[in-house]
């Protein structure tokens, strides 16, 4: 949708636009609500404008630290998911050997001779117990390919080629307990490895499951939400920076990075947002005073309005996230919120 | 402080004048070769802002101003930002049919959407309209001036049906509905 040059006259009557959705006759730039019409029952997921404060979790708790080690080390492209129809997560061992046939299908098509580097595929399914947060979330399941170069001798561990995996935090409960019952929601995909592997597992999915992927983009207010609560973790986990990157819509265009003592930025979210208030949750008002403060200490500096440019990546140690969806989870312990708002964005981002 | 009021000068004889606000100062003057060169039964003069209040110095020059539009780029924050501090340079009769908004790079990605609502949120607390222009071919910009141009018709008074600018405003305001108040 990036600047399609055309123009029209509205027309003299105006009808509505029908959308590939099924939202109920919205266009979608007007409401930030969006309906989602599933059989017999009207659900509105509204855009939250206040959160709850990010909770440190001890998550080993209640996950296993092998899985959490999985999920912690790479950088994750995100894309959203519809419904999976009929997705059982006690056949995860036959969904493995029905992709890797698939894989192999498709990559012998066409080719006369195997010239490819790697041989044979191994999938793995593994349900990831405990991230789920509401009795409504269906369990995350984690899908590894695994694959053996060609020259490489008998004995030789298969190397990890490609992750990807299936999450939903805290989907928003109505929506989840309106859905048909055979379908399960798992609304969040994380991929990491070889463009052509992804593209193979997504049609995959769609062929067996009747779903449709998506490439999910955050939002430059989802990055302000992220700036807050990790800075406002700072007291319990160091944060040890505050890293913002913008671009700037200059000619050439102009990339500011911005960091920021964890000290300094937790001091100035704490002026807005005392930590002693009683109420744990955080206004969107109080994550835009808290950029705009960023931003006019930037300009009071260097004269330069950062609000004219797009906030393009933010990080701490807690993790990082990039407007065109890629994130990073850099700590175990806060994963809970991340993930929960990431869910909720492709919850929003699906409706549309 | 000075504001900007609408029926402090005496109208000119078939004349109409539109004051575009814009920040970024792109969209403006490709619009205000287009209005100009519309096909139209009275004259046109377009005057060019940044902001509001506007330089003191013209003041006595300055012609009655019948329609300010406002100029937002639905791409940069800053953009909104302006306008909205423009808004207080207004005097409150202003608002009724002599503001209007217009609104850019509506389509383009999702970080638009939010600020689209708060455009539209502005706009009803307001009771102004808003309009979505194309800015980046000739057929967008000629578009955008010919809607500019019914406005201009009706809020200085050349519309031959009597439609008065605050009639119009009560019907082409926008509107938001009611989950937005909600929130």
């Amino acid at each position: 949708m990036e600047g399609r040059g055309s123009a029209v006259n509205t027309p003299a009557t105006s009808r509505p636009v029908t959308r590939r959705s099924k939202s109920y006759g919205r266009s979608c730039v007007e409401a930030p609500s969006y309906f989602w019409q599933t059989p017999g029952h009207l659900t509105v997921l509204k855009i939250p404008t206040s959160r709850e404060a990010a909770k440190s979790q001890i998550i080993t708790n209640k996950v296993d630290p092998e899985h959490i080690a999985l999920l912690v080390k790479n950088e994750w492209k995100l894309s959203y998911v519809t419904p999976l129809y009929r997705f059982r997560h006690t056949e995860l061992k036959s969904y493995s050997k029905h992709l890797s046939a698939f894989i192999i299908a498709e990559r012998q098509q066409g080719v006369a001779v195997e010239v490819g580097l790697e041989a044979g595929f191994k999938v793995t399914f593994t349900s990831v117990l405990g991230l789920a947060e509401t009795s409504e979330d269906a369990e995350t399941v984690f899908i590894q390919i695994q694959s053996k170069p060609v020259f490489a001798a008998a004995a030789d561990a298969p190397k990890v080629v490609w992750r990807g995996w299936l999450t939903c935090v805290n989907g928003d409960p109505e929506y989840l307990r309106a859905l048909p019952p055979d379908f399960v929601s798992l609304p969040l995909f994380c991929t990491s490895g070889p463009e052509s592997l992804t593209t193979l597992v997504k049609s995959w999915f769609e062929r067996a499951f009747d779903c449709n992927f998506g490439s999910l983009a955050l939002n430059s207010t989802t990055l302000n939400w992220l700036a807050a609560l990790w800075t406002g973790c700072h007291p319990t986990c160091n944060i040890r920076y505050l890293k913002l990157a913008w671009s700037l819509p200059s000619q050439p265009p102009l990339d500011v990075s911005y960091t920021v003592n964890p000290q300094d930025a937790w001091e100035l979210w704490n002026s807005i947002h005392p930590e002693e208030s009683t109420d744990g949750r955080i206004d969107i008002k109080e994550v835009q005073s808290f950029m705009n403060g960023l931003e006019t200490h930037f300009f009071r500096h260097f004269k330069i309005y950062l609000s004219a440019g797009k906030l393009v990546k933010v990080s701490t140690a807690l993790g990082s996230a990039q407007l065109d969806g890629k994130i990073k989870i850099g700590n175990s312990d806060y994963i809970t919120t991340l993930l929960t708002m990431l869910t909720e964005c492709a919850l929003l981002k699906m409706l549309t | 402080m000075s504001l900007l009021t609408p029926y402090s000068k005496v109208p000119e004889l078939n004349t109409a004048t539109v004051l575009l606000v814009e920040n970024e100062e792109e969209l403006q003057s490709k619009l205000a070769d287009a209005i100009v060169q519309c096909e139209k039964e009275f004259n046109v003069n377009v005057r060019l802002a940044r902001k509001l209040p506007l330089p003191v110095e013209n003041k006595k020059t300055r012609p009655r101003i019948d329609l300010i539009v406002f100029i937002i780029n639905l791409l940069s924050e800053r953009s909104l930002q302006s306008a909205e501090s423009s808004l207080s340079h207004l005097h409150s009769d202003c608002f009724l049919g002599k503001v209007c908004f217009l609104v850019t790079d509506a389509r383009c990605g999702s970080h638009t959407q939010e600020r689209m609502v708060s455009v539209r949120k502005l706009a009803a607390s307001h009771q102004c309209p808003v309009l979505c222009a194309e800015h980046r071919t000739a057929d967008g910009v000629n578009a955008a001036a010919v809607r500019i141009l019914n406005i201009l018709k009706v809020s200085a008074g050349m519309s031959p049906i009597a439609t008065t600018a605050l009639y119009l405003s009560s019907l082409t305001r926008c509107s938001v509905t009611s989950d937005l108040e909600d929130d």
